[in-house]
């Protein structure tokens, strides 16, 4: 049981740093999109690892589902700007859209 | 029946959305305008409900709310109702789409509904679902127009808004390991119980501190500010009103407010807190200074308000908290009624450009006269209703040692009307700048939500003696429980 607690935690920080590298290095919107996801999926792990931690699996899993349907939400309106920023300038780079400065 | 604070702007989104679009169009706008004004006469009379019930003293039914969250609860109600109120007004007046006006309307009313279920919120997973409520129709308000600056701001919103998730996200996992619970008073016994090991504790100050660092980033505290400025000056004026007024309020400031009382149990002066209001306060401020663009100078000075409310939270006294409070309520009046300003003179004058304006307080009396107002009780000029929350805020502060904090605190409020006369300077007094001879006075639709905030905005002010002691004495012991 430890052992499946060291394991959950370890690949949370794995995906963790995946994310926020997938944040920081890429110029492609969707890719941008693509780190948030699997930032907000380490959270999901997390939050299951601890409910396990907890001895409270029970508790965890509404808060679990809830979560990725919220998510889902969050992800789609991201989409949808992305996909309105492709119809704007035919291109899905950050560079059009870095132009408000001050 | 408080849950209808929720449950009926949901309700009305829902029955907008079924009925014939047609019908639904004209609906929408006096769907929401009766539904705010209902929302802010029910929060007024309080009714009895549970919870609040045993609160509420009838003798006192103007703006006397029981000494708990209940306070809180009802001073938030009525700025949310008011913001949203304005904001329909705005959006009446400014977006010409009767279909696009449509969707803002009922966006509107879902942002409501997540405000409204922040501040009922009794567990911290519920509080996270009802923040990405608000978030998610932040972001499509601000890029209601499509327009490449609206996605950009629109964009930058939804990736830090992502990363605070991910930390609030992170601190419940790590307090439920701890405590087996989200909800509030549980989180709370264990948190306060005084029985923590040195390693527990300073496992519970990481989990507060990234907790935190997520509510600052949802409310657009220096160093996390980076977003704010851009969502509200690329947003459609009618969506900056409600953002600017009351969104990063409600989700970063109040909930801040709330979990220091009622989860996390602060109730010493915190130099994080007072640190970060500090630097709010002075990089708000200075920047706001060096703006042309109208709409961005008021997000930054919304930054540095934002701050004041930090600074009082953060000393942690009653007459800090109570001031913080009167702030919150403060700002979000004449903030919206400048954010309303913003959007006559853009309608009017075509641009928010401020070297292209000038002299147009003549053409525009009414709008010119209450922007003056709001300007004035920003920057803390009594008797506007401004002066007094920062006159409690700095005592406060003051009381609580820390001395240095005050003192900026009130020297950076000069800076404050350094930048709004320099507004007023370029936007409303002065020569009248060419190609600006034909505009007239903005319409009825604008002119209705002006006069309202300006009304609250002096009458608050004038009267602020009468509810210092009906309103802000009972507030006072929220923060001696």
């Amino acid at each position: 049981m430890e052992n499946l607690f060291w394991f959950l935690t370890s690949f949370v920080a794995l995906l963790f740093i995946i994310g926020l590298y997938a944040l920081l290095a890429t110029r492609n919107l969707l890719r941008i999109l693509i780190g948030m996801e699997i930032l907000t999926k380490g959270v999901t792990l997390l939050l299951i690892a601890a409910g396990f931690l907890a001895g409270r699996q029970n508790a965890m899993q509404p808060i679990v589902i809830t979560m990725i349907v919220v998510e889902v939400v969050i992800i789609a309106v991201a989409a949808g700007i992305v996909i309105a920023s492709y119809r704007n300038n035919k291109t899905i780079s950050v560079r059009a859209l870095r132009n408000l400065k001050g | 029946m408080i849950t209808l604070y929720i449950a009926l702007p949901l309700a009305v989104v829902l029955l907008l959305n079924l009925s014939p679009r047609r019908t639904a169009n004209a609906l929408s706008l006096w769907c929401g305008l009766v539904l705010t004004v209902f929302a802010g006469a029910y929060t007024l009379a309080m009714p009895h409900v549970p919870g609040l019930a045993d609160a509420f003293d009838p003798a006192n039914r103007v703006l006397q709310w029981k000494i708990e969250a209940g306070n809180l609860a009802g001073v938030m109600f009525l700025s949310i109702a008011l913001v949203v109120f304005s904001a329909f007004w705005v959006g009446r007046y400014l977006i010409a789409d009767s279909n696009r006006r449509f969707i803002f309307n009922n966006l509107l009313l879902l942002c409501m509904t997540g405000m409204n279920g922040i501040v009922l919120s009794n567990d911290l997973f519920t509080l996270y679902v009802f923040l990405e409520v608000v978030a998610a129709s932040s972001f499509i308000l601000i890029a209601l127009e499509r327009t490449n600056a609206g996605l950009e701001g629109a964009f930058k919103y939804v990736l830090l808004s992502a990363v605070a998730t991910v930390l609030v996200l992170s601190s419940m996992a790590l307090i439920f390991v701890l405590v087996g619970s989200l909800d509030y008073g549980t989180v709370k016994a264990v948190l306060t119980s005084g029985q923590l090991d040195a390693a527990t504790s300073r496992f519970v100050t990481f989990a507060i501190g990234l907790f935190v660092v997520g509510l600052f980033i949802k409310g657009g505290m220096v160093p996390f500010h980076g977003w704010l400025p851009d969502a509200y000056s690329s947003a459609p004026t009618a969506s900056s009103v409600l953002l600017g007024g009351i969104v990063t309020k409600a989700a970063g400031v109040f909930t801040l407010i709330q979990l220091a009382q009622n989860v996390f149990g602060w109730d010493k002066p915190s130099p994080v807190l007072l640190a970060v209001g500090t630097l709010s306060i002075a990089v708000g401020a200075f920047a706001a200074l060096g703006q042309r663009n109208f709409k961005r100078m008021l997000a930054y000075s919304s930054i540095s308000q934002i701050g004041y409310i930090i600074i009082g939270l953060g000393a942690a006294n009653e007459v800090a908290v109570v001031g913080a409070i009167l702030h919150l309520f403060n700002h979000s009046t004449f903030k919206t009624l400048l954010f309303v300003n913003s959007a006559a003179v853009e309608k009017q004058a075509g641009t928010v450009d401020m070297d292209k304006l000038g002299g147009l307080a003549n053409k525009m009396p009414v709008t010119g006269f209450t922007s003056v107002l709001a300007m004035l009780s920003t920057a803390g000029v009594p008797p506007l209703s401004g002066f007094w929350s920062k006159l409690l805020i700095v005592l406060g502060v003051w009381l609580s040692g820390a001395h240095a904090v005050a003192v900026t605190a009130i020297l950076l409020s000069v800076v404050t009307l350094a930048y709004f006369l320099s507004m007023q300077r370029r936007v409303f007094f002065g020569r009248l700048a060419p190609g600006l001879e034909g505009v007239k006075e903005a319409g009825g639709w604008l002119l209705v939500p002006e006069i309202v905030l300006a009304v609250i905005t002096l009458g608050l002010g004038l009267t602020m003696p009468w509810f210092f002691n009906t309103f802000l004495v009972p507030l006072r012991s929220l923060w001696s429980l």
